[in-house]
């Protein structure tokens, strides 16, 4: 009787949701951190910046449980590989949410009147994929009920082109704003210049980093 | 008090004893996994497995302890010395009765069967000789120790896969549930119905042609599943069927249209149509949103209402777990025991069928009390930790599992039943079935096929010769 209750190990696949949803705290963060740039209330940045890196960290520890619980006897519907890497591709996104708070604290920056619009509608832009993606992550409980395939496997396979949609629509508003940017570069110092360049590429790296994250799930599942 | 009565007295009490620990341990197994998964509860359990087993172990048993009470040794070579025989049938079952407590003492998965059939090796190839071992009959015994897990498995993969498929992978996955759970339920009942009918109840001398019992299984098979069908009729479906949801899909698009057109509007309008645009805008918005959200929700509330159709089924297979390991595992204890009478009485070592009758129920109540006593707390533990086995994915490896121990029993061939049942949750697992499986567990079973059988063996061949020592 032993034996039966030892053969069935600790399915990743509940952790891998907590470990998203722990992303999804840091990755909430963002809007509050910008609304507070947006009213140059930098104190405010700095704690919601602290308050990004202990969102993060806690992360990376439930990371490192679910990868210390992945034997290699372990026996799963979806090889290890995959779960692995779907786990680095949801930390990733943590990061470079936190890497984004850490550029908002090394210089008192402004939100300008001639990009905040369209900087704003490109933050968005790269929230929402995420949100999307992590909907995905959140079917989980549904395609091992479904054993990863069929009507479920199909519905998923829609929200990833969701994702894919709204990483092209980011791209498509980055362009933009890099144009203003580059437009508008002598009115503003070098310094400032650079640091803009380097939010806008890691928020771009959020929709790009939920898009390859859809793309992994999209590659375990069974679809004709 | 002759040594032979107290031989007699000695073999009932370890018999009692081998049969009570079948019941504390075993039992889960066969219906662990319907409280895993929330099917029945710990008393209904309890209830099934008491009723079942013993019908298994009584209607049913008959095959099997034959095999291990006369087909493992040859009572002949010890024709001139019964005593010598009666010791060594003595042996093994004290021998079966220490290794299990000391495999439960430091938790080992140790195999019942695999003890006895070893401890009965042990004795006749050490006392009788090479020759005295039906070795036909152990190949037979060696292979399906092997091949029953194996079936087992193949068996789960197949009806898992037909269940993935054909229901869990459709569109209205209730709609096909309700479908094809007749077809599984008179798969289950023809299935176990022709291992029994075909070649008769031995207990009720009734034999019946192949084609008689084909026929009679069919229509056991046509009417359970006719039952099953207006049963499974009557289970509400509280999700939204799916028309509506087609009809939410046609509402969904029409409402992305009208957001389009009411944008151009807000963009040309001016003053107040302006804003009357851009609060009919925000309205159309909030509704779509809700119909997205509501879309999202439908398919997990839609898999819980099929995995409650697979509650009956997992019921079912749980009966024929218990009724399939009843019949096979009693022999475990009986067997010995049964041998030892039948030379006691000075008989032929062909067993009477009263005599068998008489131990096969001592043996069904010796497990019975097992289970009452101490297998229920065993089922509530195995329970609580195998919550992974969903009514689905219980059925397919419940029904798998009983299928090739029933038809072991009915060929007389003595098997772990455990084994069989891993290798059913196997099967299930390479059909994408489980989120995660130990195939450490494999090892250990491999390796409790290495050890147990020596162990056995030579616990039984040591005890054969203490208790020589002191009553000869």
């Amino acid at each position: 009787m032993q034996t039966l209750a030892r053969l069935f190990g600790r399915s990743p696949f509940a952790p891998i949701q907590t470990h998203m949803s722990k992303v999804a705290a840091c990755v909430k963060e963002a809007g509050p951190l910008f609304e507070a740039l947006k009213n140059k209330d930098y104190s405010l940045v700095e704690q919601i910046a602290e308050k990004i890196s202990k969102l993060e960290h806690d992360a990376d520890l439930t990371k490192n449980d679910i990868r210390n619980h992945l034997p290699s006897g372990l026996f799963m519907p979806v090889a290890r590989e995959n779960l692995l890497d779907i786990l680095v591709l949801q930390d990733n996104i943590a990061d470079k949410v936190e890497d984004v708070s850490v550029l908002l604290t090394l210089r008192p920056l402004e939100i300008e009147s001639n990009f905040e619009k369209p900087f704003l509608s490109f933050l968005n832009k790269n929230l929402e994929a995420f949100q999307e993606a992590h909907r995905i992550i959140e079917e989980f409980g549904e395609l091992v009920e479904s054993s990863f395939g069929g009507q479920e496997a199909e519905k998923v396979v829609k929200m990833v082109e969701k994702v894919a949609y709204k990483e092209h629509e980011s791209d498509v508003l980055q362009h933009a704003l890099l144009k203003i940017f580059f437009r508008d570069c002598d009115k503003m110092q070098y310094q400032t210049f650079y640091l803009w360049l380097k939010i806008i590429q890691m928020l771009a790296a959020l929709s790009d980093e939920s898009e390859r994250l859809a793309n992994r799930v999209r590659m375990i599942l069974e679809v004709k | 008090m002759t040594v032979e009565v107290m031989f007699l007295l000695f073999a009932v009490l370890l018999c009692f004893y081998v049969a009570w620990n079948i019941g504390a341990n075993d039992v889960a197994n066969a219906v662990g996994t319907s409280v895993g998964s929330g099917a029945l509860s710990l008393k209904h359990a309890v209830y099934i497995a008491a009723i079942f087993e013993f019908c298994g172990a009584f209607f049913f048993g008959t095959n099997v302890s034959e095999m291990v009470e006369s087909g493992i040794v040859n009572p002949d070579v010890f024709a001139d010395n019964m005593q010598i025989f009666i010791i060594g049938m003595l042996a093994s079952l004290l021998s079966t009765g220490v290794w299990l407590q000391i495999a439960s003492y430091f938790g080992w998965p140790v195999s019942t069967t695999h003890t006895i059939v070893g401890a009965v090796l042990g004795f006749g190839l050490v006392v009788g000789g090479f020759h005295s071992i039906f070795w036909g009959n152990m190949g037979s015994i060696a292979l399906s120790w092997v091949v029953s897990p194996i079936l087992g498995g193949v068996v789960a993969y197949l009806i898992f896969s037909v269940i993935r498929k054909k229901i869990l992978f459709q569109s209205d996955p209730i709609g096909a549930a309700k479908k094809v759970t007749p077809y599984l339920v008179f798969m289950v009942f023809f299935v176990l119905a022709l291992i029994i009918f075909y070649g008769g109840l031995k207990n009720f001398d009734f034999e019946l042609s192949l084609l008689q019992a084909v026929g009679l299984s069919v229509a056991v098979g046509v009417v359970a599943a006719l039952i099953s069908a207006s049963l499974v009729r009557r289970i509400k479906v509280d999700v939204a069927p799916i028309d509506e949801r087609k009809q939410n899909l046609q509402v969904f698009v029409g409402l992305k249209k009208a957001q389009k057109h009411l944008g151009r509007v807000e963009a040309a309008a001016l003053g107040s149509l302006h804003d009357e645009a851009c609060r009919l805008l925000k309205e159309v918005e909030e509704l779509a949103a809700t119909i997205e959200v509501s879309e999202y929700k439908v398919g997990s509330s839609e898999y819980r209402v099929v995995e409650k159709i697979f509650i009956y089924l997992q019921i079912i297979t749980a009966c024929c777990m218990a009724f399939a390991h009843g019949s096979n595992d009693v022999a475990n204890a009986i067997g010995p025991l049964s041998a030892i009478i039948n030379s006691l009485e000075g008989i032929e070592m062909v067993s009477t069928l009263s005599v068998t009758k008489w131990l096969l129920f001592l043996g069904g109540v010796g497990i019975v009390i097992g289970l009452a006593t101490w297998g229920w707390r065993v089922i509530e533990t195995v329970g609580k930790k195998i919550t992974e086995l969903t009514p689905s994915r219980g059925f397919t490896a419940g029904f798998a599992a009983a299928a090739t121990i029933v038809l072991a029993s009915k060929l007389g061939l003595p098997i772990s039943t455990t084994h069989v049942l891993v290798g059913a949750v196997l099967g299930v697992g390479f059909a994408r079935g489980f989120g995660a499986i130990n195939l450490n567990t494999i090892r250990d079973i491999v390796i409790s096929w290495l050890v147990t059988v020596p162990a056995g063996a030579i616990f039984s061949v040591l005890f054969f010769y203490i208790i020589k020592a002191v009553f000869l």
